[in-house]
């Protein structure tokens, strides 16, 4: 408290210090002047009096430098002095300021930004109470390979009843409701919970009360199911309404009763989703409709389950009672063969920690986040390298100053000081460059991650993690940068550096390989960043140009829902035709089609089918298409004949086999006008068709199978239009939207995402990885043309009287570009050579993530050298230009 | 600096002044000085300078408060006086003192 109260007092001085000075000049001068008049009475002469005021007042500049210390706080006025000192310094040299600042700014910039999507995705915990004590509950069987966290609902209802190491336990499923706006019915994510979900997690309501156990119950506690509104969702859709508790929703034409809003802190398990309303499980027949996955019973498998652990009871040893409920569990199940399949592989319950809650995105982003992880630390690491050596560079010029002042007295320790408050300044410039530019990277780097759809969001916000992270880079890159070349510089012999002065010739071997060294090793880290960044465009452009199959320019996919309007069979089939045919009449359309599942939309459907020659079933990727999918997807037929819209069940089932299926259904021989055998249904081969990759780029094309929608058994069945279109595509969506709105006034609006957007998001990793790379390799590559340059524009400045006295003598022009151009040489080729071994030692890592690129690919090693090697010498040549064009007349008379 | 020497003579000057302070009250720096100068007579040389240092910090530790005024001889001086902080420390401090001197003054006493 005192000592508070002095250390303010001493810090408010800082502030005043030149009244506080004047000060006491005036009352030092009030003492002499005391004194002499005292002496004065005592009968001294005028002259005395002075000589004795002054000698027994003892040293009146002492008495103020010791009065200033007292007064102030001398370190941290040392330290503001340093960065005034420093300030000056960096602003005597803009060019080096404004690059060290721009470097470092990329590489914190980059780190903090991937760091805050790493610590947004893996690191934070859900904001809920008690974070830690929840789990994420997953199954182990010997048939799987992995843990499996999706359930169904009778196995999550069997273990909300058996479980006695948790307090609460919740299935949650994410699903987007079709609700019914002013507008019309649209899309709205959500989320269907279990009764103990808003349990598990903790948070208060907003208004109103949350879901309970009661409101999940079958046909809902009342008449009607309740739901939980979000607060954006509230005050969006519903003007923040005070009265919403009680108000009626219409989901899937169905009423429901809204009975609460959740906060805007409160995001559910899953971070990466946004749900706006949470509506009962048991629920999901009505707002799922047609389907009904609660009915399907040990067929679905469509909730993740989280738990609140009981905070006396330790994960371990829960997981040890888990072991035990297990059979428990098992032994509830009602699906006989299930059950019996499921003892038979060793079915194990098992708790994850879960205080992050769930996202499938974790484990899919865990090791390409990684990678730019380490591609980011080795930017950074380049960069405070890069500054080091221009530093190192740059007090080598400043030798001569440190000297002088190391002889006048200063301290080494005050010189490291000074000199390391200017890399200070730089890390803390660079910082806040980069920390201003992070949030916007993050931001679009979530999205790169995130799918298009409208529920994905991800809070890449800077929180206290960030901000302890971003400051320990800081403090290590200022050590990085900064300590080395300080510590060289005031390392100088006195004697010997005061007697060189300005007569600097080139320095001892030795003195010139500490920089070379750091030099080299910046050349290898560029070497292996530009490598990695090579590998993964090649593979990405070899992943582009893969053969499809099909031709993915100028579709568009306009996905429809029509689950929950009346029309149904035959109808709903002509509904189609007809919307298809209204629609190709609109500009620009060259052709319509539908299909149940379109290239890479994630989804597949598989089914196994047989003929007399086939061997036994063989898997076939199927799909559902209307006539005309083949000609607008621009898919070969290469025998027999499209599907028609008169191909009814009546006429016979009929099936088009692509060329790999037919292959292994019919080896050897024609497929077309065979039967193949599924079930119990035969199906006619009426064509066969070109493969193309449907389910990803990256695995070979799958045998496709395809029947005809008119032949859909399917309840309702919600298919995806495909149209071929010229010109822009926003014109379609809103005849589309109108079309479909006048047709069928119950659906909402069709989707629409083109084909392109589709593929691009399918292979959405290896785009973010390798735009990410690039953009590192070319930074780096810029960095270390600077450093380069920088460091030999230092050296040969300071060497120019030498280089004058050798032109003098009679050197060629060429033998000084030589003399200049090989100083950078060595740290470039033994660079080179280094990064070459460590590259490949690298690239090692990559391997899995490349697609149809080597490891080791030559020619993409080669590129990356000569691309280096070409940077390096045109940094290195301008300097050594400009060292053959001095005068030698000029150069000495500079002396 | 010599850390542990100068710290005891610190505290000595500082309770000189505080002790100054108590029994004349309100002085201006050279007063107090003049005043150390002539109650400690030959035994101590005091550099006056050393004494506007001391003053500032019993003045940042809350003990002595400082105002300008005008000196009997007219002339504009900073005058120092006693706070009530100050008159509690001269009270500990005496204690402290005389506490030392009587154990110093045990151990220096000829052995019997």
């Amino acid at each position: 408290m005192h000592k508070l109260r002095i250390l303010f007092l001493r810090i408010t001085t800082l502030f005043k210090r030149r009244h506080l000075d004047a000060e006491l000049d005036e009352e030092l001068q009030a003492h002499i002047a005391l004194a002499i008049e005292d002496n004065l009475s005592r009968g001294m002469t005028r002259r005395q009096a002075r000589t004795d005021a002054l000698r027994s007042f003892g040293g009146v500049s002492q008495a103020t430098e010791t009065y200033r210390l007292q007064r102030g706080l001398p370190w941290l006025e040392q330290l503001m002095r340093d960065t005034r000192y420093g300030c000056r310094q960096l602003l005597r040299a803009p060019g080096f300021t404004l690059t060290a600042v721009f470097t470092l700014a990329l590489g914190l910039g980059a780190n903090t930004a991937v760091f805050s999507l790493i610590n947004a995705l893996l690191l934070r915990p859900l904001p809920v109470p008690h974070s830690e004590e929840l789990a994420v509950l997953h199954y182990l069987r010997s048939d799987d390979s992995g843990p499996n966290y999706s359930f169904s609902f009778p196995l999550l209802r069997s273990i909300e009843k058996n479980h006695e190491v948790f307090q609460y336990v919740a299935g949650f499923s994410n699903t987007v409701f079709q609700v019914r706006e002013n507008s019309g019915n649209v899309r709205v994510p959500g989320a269907l919970v279990s009764g103990q979900y808003f349990q598990v997690l903790e948070t208060p309501p907003l208004l109103g009360r949350y879901l309970t156990p009661q409101d999940d119950r079958q046909g809902g506690s009342g008449t009607e199911f309740p739901v939980v509104l979000s607060e954006n969702y509230w005050r969006t859709q519903f003007n923040s309404a005070a009265d919403i508790v009680g108000r009626k929703i219409v989901i899937a034409n169905t009423p429901f009763i809204i009975v609460g809003v959740m906060p805007h802190s409160f995001i559910g398990a899953d971070p990466t989703r946004r749900a706006n309303i949470y509506a009962p499980l048991w629920a999901e027949p009505v707002t799922d409709a047609p389907y009904n996955s609660i009915a399907n019973g040990y067929h679905s498998w469509w909730i993740r389950v989280i738990a609140r652990r009981n905070p006396r009871i330790s994960l371990e040893q829960g997981n040890a009672a888990l072991q035990t409920e297990s059979s428990a569990v098992l032994r509830e199940v009602t699906d006989a063969q299930w059950a019996k399949d499921a003892q038979k592989n060793h079915f194990l319950l098992t708790a994850d920690p879960g205080s992050k809650g769930f996202s499938h995105l974790r484990t899919a982003f865990l090791k390409p986040l990684s990678a730019i992880f380490a591609l980011c630390a080795a930017m950074l690491l380049l960069a405070c390298l890069n500054l080091a050596s221009l530093l190192m560079a740059r007090s080598a010029a400043r030798e001569r100053e440190l000297a002088t002042r190391l002889a006048l007295g200063a301290t080494r320790q005050r010189l490291i000081q000074q000199l390391m408050v200017e890399s200070l300044l730089v890390a803390i410039l660079g910082t806040a460059a980069g920390i201003v530019a992070a949030p916007v990277v993050s931001r679009s780097l979530a999205l790169m991650i995130l799918d298009r759809s409208p529920e994905s969001a991800l809070d890449t916000t800077l929180d206290l993690r960030v901000f302890a992270f971003v400051a320990m880079t800081a403090v290590a890159t200022t050590l990085l940068i900064g300590l080395v070349p300080a510590l060289r510089a005031t390392s100088k012999n006195l004697n010997e550096q005061i007697k060189t002065g300005a007569h600097t010739v080139s320095t001892q071997p030795g003195k010139r390989l500490l920089p070379r060294l750091l030099m080299a090793f910046e050349v290898a880290l560029a070497l292996i960043l530009v490598f990695g960044a090579a590998l993964l465009a090649t593979s990405l452009t070899r992943l582009y140009r893969t053969g499809l199959g099909f031709d993915p320019k100028g579709i568009v996919n306009l996905e429809f829902d029509m689950g929950k309007q009346p029309l149904d069979g035959a109808a709903l089939v002509s509904w189609y035709q007809n919307y298809g045919d209204a629609l190709r009449h609109k500009p620009g359309v060259q052709n319509v089609s539908f299909a149940d599942i379109t290239p890479m939309n994630g989804s597949t459907w598989t089914e196994d089918y047989h003929t007399p020659v086939s061997g036994g079933d063989r898997e076939i990727y199927m799909n559902t298409v209307s006539p005309d999918f083949f000609a607008t997807m621009k898919i070969p037929i290469l025998a027999g004949r499209d599907f028609r819209w008169n191909d009814t069940l009546a006429s016979g089932r009929k099936i088009i086999l692509s060329q790999t299926a037919a292959n292994l259904l019919f080896p050897n021989r024609s497929a077309l006008g065979q039967q193949v055998v599924a079930d119990k249904n035969s199906y006619e081969v009426i064509a066969i068709v070109g493969d193309i990759h449907l389910v990803s780029i990256r695995k070979a094309t799958p045998p496709g199978g395809y029947i005809s929608i008119t032949q859909d058994s399917g309840h309702k069945p919600s298919y995806t239009a495909a149209v071929r279109l010229e010109g822009s595509p926003s014109p379609l969506f809103t005849a589309a939207r109108s079309l479909a709105a006048q047709m069928a006034p119950e659906i909402p609006p069709p989707v629409m995402i083109s084909l392109n957007d589709q593929l691009d998001d399918s292979i959405r990793s290896e785009r973010m990885m390798a735009m990410l790379a690039i953009f590192f390799a070319i930074t780096a590559l810029f960095i270390t043309a600077i450093g380069l340059y920088g460091t030999l524009a230092y050296n040969t400045a300071r060497r120019t009287s030498e280089i004058g006295i050798r032109i003098a003598l009679g050197a060629r022009r060429l033998q000084v570009i030589a003399l200049v151009f090989r100083e950078n040489a060595w740290s470039a080729l033994s660079g080179t050579l280094a990064g070459l071994l460590a590259a490949l030692l690298a690239a090692r890592a990559l391997a899995s993530i490349l697609y149809g690129t080597s490891a080791r690919d030559p020619l993409v090693l080669f590129g990356s050298i000569a691309a280096l090697l070409a940077v390096a010498s045109a940094a290195s040549l301008i300097p050594a230009l400009r060292a053959a064009r001095i005068d030698p007349i000029q150069a000495l008379r500079t002396e | 600096m010599g850390e542990s020497k100068s710290d005891v003579l610190q505290g000595t000057l500082d309770l000189m002044v505080l002790k100054t302070l108590e029994s004349m009250g309100p002085l201006h720096g050279y007063g107090i000085a003049r005043r150390i100068e002539q109650v400690s007579g030959s035994t101590l040389i005091l550099n006056q300078g050393t004494i506007y240092p001391a003053l500032l910090r019993l003045e940042q530790r809350g003990w002595v408060k400082s105002e300008w005024g005008t000196s009997e001889t007219n002339r504009r001086a900073k005058f120092y006086s006693l706070s009530r902080l100050g008159r509690k420390e001269i009270e500990m401090e005496t204690e402290n003192w005389e506490r030392v001197a009587a154990t110093m003054a045990r151990f220096l006493a000829p052995s019997n």
